[in-house]
């Protein structure tokens, strides 16, 4: 069979990838006519160079960081990409496979390369793709660290607010708290009073005291309506049958008691039982009427109208007076809103509309106000049934 | 963390001297197996992995850390201090070489001497410097890292192929020697060959020896004579040996070279 076979010498000049052999620092020795072809070089331009020297500067210093090293220590390497330069300049790439050979005449290195252009460059759109994998996968993990973050101080800031909230919240607690006591036992000190004989000016002084705690007491109820209603769990309200005429004319004899240089007209519409929260609704009608005691032209009297219809009732509370500014009238109803700037001892925190509206919508209905210098300034509760 | 493990710390040799060996670029240790029998009668031989080399602790490659020498160079002080017993020479190969010089700019006085091996303080050519390198060569090597590390998968391992007479070497050690994630070969092929050590290096006065190839690409006969002009206590070494590494193609030239500058530390205490 084998005298059918080119000759050993045919069969490495004409193998199907260059053969070349050279010393252990890269002279070369000899090479087969395929590796020549692949360079577009004569063998006798070859004999004597250094294999490196056919190399991409990149793939020189390639060859003394790694390969050289690898040949030296393992005596082989397999699959080695290389930049071969063909005689006119063109890059070639191949894989290259080399074996150290060590014998009695000395040492040299057999090296194999086979072409591998394609596969080169399907590696090569391999690694683009992974660049551009990574890149994206950085660019994610950037913007996932930036939500993060950003989830982090929302949180903090929530939780801050939140710690300030339940400490404004306990500061209104404890101090209208604390203020009650001492103001329950000036009214009673002075009611103990008033029971007794008293020469006129002590009696004035008396009422003085009476009126002043009396609205003190209103504040701080107004204070822990707001301090509920705003940071609080909202202002919780008890529905009972009442009478609503009674109801309302029962807290207007308290509001003559207290603001006694008004005169308060009562005029009522219709009789008979409501479910609503009576102490709400006559907190709801003194914030109104002390209201129009501190900013009404008291020459003429406050008109309480309390009106119960099939549907609804509805209270109203004019006075005449300077109308409210336009411009105040959209944020009348927040807190610490007043019709007017005059400093006036009458006047309170400024929670008083503020509480109404709440009241208002924890029984479902709602409260308006029309104003004008004509005609005064008409609040108006409308309360469904 | 354990220095052994971070930098596959390896001690052996007695001696009242330290020598401590720092591989180059592209391999590890056991690119000095060559020439550290020789040194172990006379001195403490400590050789270790940098780390993302070889066996280190791959974990402890640190971005920020290793994007430049100087992450190196503590590296290097660390294990002085807690491997090295007595005077402290460092060998250093390529890169590493300006690794131990900028060790000894960052602890003056602890490193005794330096014996560089086919060092280079910038291998890009610029104004009167002939580092032997343009810009664009650089390029072209890390390509050529991308696209072979590409080859040889994420572990670069390069299969091993039967050598007829080669002395065996442990399977440990053949599949630890150039293996390196390509990550992390990319970006010391970077810090390695981009970056410029030349201001470093200048006046460094700790005895050095160089050990310049006749013929070495990577370090040019020009750049050994241009560090021994900017060493003042510089000896310029000649060793008739064709590429990078002396140590592995001609170690005996090395050890002889070696053994002349070594010698008043081999016999300091007997």
């Amino acid at each position: 069979m084998d005298s059918h076979l080119p000759s050993a010498d045919a069969l490495f000049e004409r193998a199907p990838c260059g053969l070349v052999v050279t010393t252990e620092d890269g002279t070369i020795l000899r090479s087969n006519d395929t590796f020549n072809n692949w360079l577009g070089t004569e063998r006798a331009t070859l004999l004597g160079r250094r294999f490196q020297e056919l190399l991409t500067m990149g793939g020189r210093i390639f060859h003394q960081t790694h390969w050289a090293p690898l040949m030296k220590m393992q005596g082989s390497v397999a699959e080695v990409k290389l930049d071969l330069i063909h005689r006119d300049g063109q890059i070639i790439t191949m894989l290259l496979n080399g074996v150290r050979r060590d014998d009695e005449h000395g040492v040299y290195y057999e090296l194999a390369l086979f072409g591998t252009q394609e596969r080169d460059r399907y590696e090569r759109e391999l690694l683009n793709a992974r660049r551009r994998a990574e890149e994206l996968l950085s660019q994610k993990t950037l913007a996932e660290g930036a939500l993060q973050q950003a989830q982090q101080e929302l949180a903090a800031a929530y939780q801050s607010a939140e710690r300030r909230a339940v400490f404004a919240e306990q500061m209104v607690a404890i101090a209208s708290h604390d203020l009650k006591n001492p103001l329950t036992a000036i009214r009673m000190a002075t009611q103990l009073l008033e029971r007794s004989e008293h020469r006129e000016r002590d009696r004035r002084l008396l009422e003085s005291i009476a009126s002043s705690s009396q609205r003190a007491q209103r504040m701080i109820a107004d204070l822990l309506d707001f301090a509920s209603a705003r940071i609080g769990q909202g202002i919780s309200i008890r529905r009972e049958r009442v009478d609503l005429q009674a109801t309302v004319e029962q807290g207007l004899g308290e509001l003559r008691v207290a603001f006694a240089h008004a005169s308060i007209r009562h005029l009522a519409r219709g009789q008979g039982q409501v479910n609503l929260d009576p102490d709400r609704l006559q907190q709801m009608v003194g914030n109104l009427v002390a209201n129009g005691v501190s900013y009404g032209d008291l020459s003429y009297p406050i008109t309480l109208t309390t009106d119960l219809r099939a549907d609804a009732a509805l209270i109203t509370v004019h006075n005449h007076g300077l109308s409210i500014p336009q411009d105040l009238l959209p944020s009348l109803f927040e807190p610490m809103t007043r019709a007017s700037d005059r400093a006036d001892t009458v006047r309170s925190v400024g929670l008083g509309l503020f509480i109404v509206r709440e009241l208002s919508e924890a029984h479902g209905g709602e409260v308006s106000v029309r104003s004008c210098a004509v005609y005064g300034t008409t609040f108006s509760i409308r309360l469904p049934l | 963390m354990n220095l052994q493990q971070r930098n596959n710390v390896q001690v052996s040799g007695t001696g009242s001297a330290t020598l401590i060996f720092s591989h180059g670029f592209g391999c590890d240790q056991s690119m000095w197996s060559y020439l550290l029998p020789h040194f172990r009668q006379h001195f403490r031989v400590v050789a270790y992995d940098l780390v993302g080399s070889g066996r280190s602790e791959l974990s402890a490659y640190d971005r920020i850390k290793y994007a430049a020498l100087d992450g190196y160079a503590r590296d290097l002080n660390e294990l002085i201090d807690a491997f090295a017993v007595g005077p402290v020479i460092v060998v250093g190969h390529s890169v590493s070489a300006m690794i131990g010089a900028l060790a000894d700019r960052l602890q003056p006085g602890r490193i005794a001497a330096h014996v560089m091996v086919g060092p280079s303080p910038c291998y890009i050519d610029s104004d009167g410097y002939v580092g032997g390198f343009t810009q664009a060569d650089i390029h072209s090597l890390l390509e050529t890292l991308d696209s072979n590390y590409l080859g040889w998968s994420s572990t670069m391992a390069p299969v091993i192929m039967g050598a007829p007479g080669q002395p065996a070497l442990s399977d440990e050690l053949a599949n630890s020697f150039c293996r390196t994630d390509p990550e992390i070969a990319r970006q010391f092929a970077r810090v390695t060959f981009l970056s410029d050590n030349r201001q470093d290096i200048a006046g460094l006065e700790t005895p050095v020896l160089i050990l310049q190839s006749t013929e070495d690409m990577i370090a040019p006969v020009a750049v050994g004579h241009y560090l021994h002009g900017v060493l003042p206590n510089s000896q310029l070494c000649m060793i008739d040996n064709i590429g990078h590494c002396p140590h592995m193609s001609a170690p005996t030239a090395c050890s002889e070279a070696m053994d002349g500058f070594l010698a008043q530390w081999a016999h300091a205490h007997g």
